[in-house]
């Protein structure tokens, strides 16, 4: 037995790889439900944010994913825009910094679901593309709070923001009820300048592996909330009532943290039969 | 003289910056209620940021042209991937350039041929590599060996199957204070926090210190 056991420390990485594939595979064949859990305080207070939007504010959502962190950051913008358009919230989307393709993945996700809840582009929503930012992000965060047609003259397409009505309406952060960034790893600058210098509350979507560092905000409320990977994108689209893309990737993710468990389990087994065979004179 | 000029550029540029923000936008009635004069200047001063900042984006595109053409015309070795890789800028930039917004032309279907079937798929499947190099990194180095390593791995665990579905079902009989979802929240709003803070006060203090460094010029070599 102890011999058969030990054969698990140098098991053939793969048979560790296919089993993940197959794993990871079963949510998307099987439909299994979301457990009922509620809401972390954290996915909570994003969601009261956007439910007590008033009409003559807009939220600012900074889209800066692109494919690297689209399993995440794709459910973590759906669901906030689905709420959003629900709700009649109009919305300026923009690409600070992060990588320069963040604008086009936010408008494949954006266009459809703002063209089935019968949003007009610029006059409800406006996508005003990326933004440079390897000079400083401080500066240009701070640049965009104060006057954001200055460092955004035109939107995604060329069209300059004067034409867009909905831009008339949203100079500066005074007009801006919540800023929203979904990225990778949200800059702390957001936070620094949105929140600490003109006082408007910031949220956070991160992928779930960088979310630990952004809890120090949400204890101090600094952040008003906060999408920490697929998990909360699954809990906001349950607290929205349309369980979508978070809800099916929480699932593959549920798996797929099973089957690292489970492969860190055979190998401290593997290593004690070894031990115990090394002990045995073996 | 080249670096005295960059010195002082950068110098101006950091006092402009830390004035702007620490001075109020407009000062209190009892000092005469002027408005911060520095704060007019802030969208050509962001502006200026932003340009330099997209010139440095332009370095990065111009030395790799160089350097790839260069192996092609030296014949070096590795110049099939040299070329590939010319071959990819041009035919992107073009298509690029060429795609237009509304209509659906050619171009567009070359555009969306590079970005969404090669770029994207690429970039996507190296990330989905993580997830097996993962499964391999517990199995070969999550050991349970000492008090500490028992200590990660049990925290390790609980936060895995917390924050996920899993842990939900594992433990959704018990009393809400002893689901494993309890206890993954109370590891990341307490001891996480803790540990987060205390590196972010030191990394912060390094960082203000490099950031006064590289403001007065101060042990920087300029060349």
């Amino acid at each position: 037995m102890v011999d058969w056991l030990a054969k698990l420390e140098s098991l053939d990485r793969r048979w560790l790889y296919g089993g993940t594939v197959l794993v990871l595979l079963v949510p998307f064949v099987v439909a299994i439900p979301m457990p009922p859990g509620g809401a972390t305080p954290a996915t909570q207070g994003l969601y009261d944010r956007v439910e007590s939007c008033p009409g003559d504010k807009v939220v600012l959502v900074d889209s800066s994913w692109d494919m690297g962190s689209r399993a995440e950051n794709q459910a973590q913008l759906e669901c906030v825009v689905r709420h959003l358009c629900r709700r009649r919230v109009r919305f300026v989307v923009t690409s600070v910094g992060v990588t320069k393709f963040a604008p086009e993945f936010a408008a494949r996700v954006i266009e459809p679901i703002a063209a089935k809840a019968g949003y007009v582009y610029g006059r409800d929503w406006a996508n005003l593309g990326f933004v440079e930012a390897r000079g400083g992000m401080g500066a240009v965060v701070d640049g965009l709070c104060r006057d954001l047609h200055s460092v955004r003259p035109t939107d995604v397409k060329g069209t300059p923001v004067g034409e867009l009505p909905l831009l008339d309406d949203v100079r500066s952060i005074q007009d801006v009820h919540l800023v929203y960034c979904i990225t990778y790893a949200p800059v702390p600058e957001w936070i620094s300048f949105v929140k600490g210098q003109h006082g408007t509350p910031v949220a956070f979507g991160s992928m779930s592996i960088m979310s630990p560092q952004y809890y120090t905000y949400l204890d101090s409320g600094q952040l008003c909330g906060m999408l920490a990977g697929n998990r909360g994108a699954a809990e906001y689209e349950a607290l929205d009532g349309h369980p979508s893309l978070g809800t099916r990737l929480i699932m593959a993710a549920s798996f797929g943290n099973c089957v690292i468990i489970v492969a860190a389990l055979l190998g401290n087994v593997g290593a004690w039969a070894v031990r115990r065979r090394r002990r045995a004179g073996k | 003289m080249r670096r005295s000029v960059v010195r002082l550029i950068t110098f101006v540029g950091g006092l402009y910056f830390l004035l702007e923000f620490l001075l109020p936008e407009r000062a209190p009635a009892w000092l005469g209620g002027w408005k911060n004069p520095l704060t007019p200047w802030f969208g050509t001063a962001t502006n200026v940021v932003i340009v330099v900042g997209t010139m440095a984006f332009l370095l990065g595109p111009f030395n790799l042209t160089r350097s790839h053409v260069m192996t092609l015309v030296r014949k070096q070795k590795g110049r099939v991937y040299s070329a590939a890789f010319l071959v990819a800028l041009v035919v992107s930039m073009v298509a690029t350039a060429l795609k237009p917004e509304d209509l659906r032309t050619v171009w567009t279907v070359v555009y969306e041929a590079l970005f969404y079937g090669v770029i994207a798929a690429f970039f996507a499947s190296s990330m989905a590599l993580l997830a097996f190099y993962l499964v391999s990194a517990a199995h070969r180095a999550l050991r349970l060996s000492t008090a500490d390593s028992a200590l990660m791995l049990g925290a390790a665990a609980i936060i895995l199957l917390g924050q996920v579905p899993a842990g939900d079902w594992l433990t959704c009989g018990l009393p809400r204070g002893l689901q494993l979802r309890s206890w993954s929240q109370w590891i990341l709003m307490y001891p996480n926090t803790a540990v987060q803070r205390a590196v972010l006060i030191g990394a912060c203090g390094g960082a203000f210190a490099t950031g006064l460094r590289h403001w007065l010029g101060l042990g920087t070599r300029l060349e």
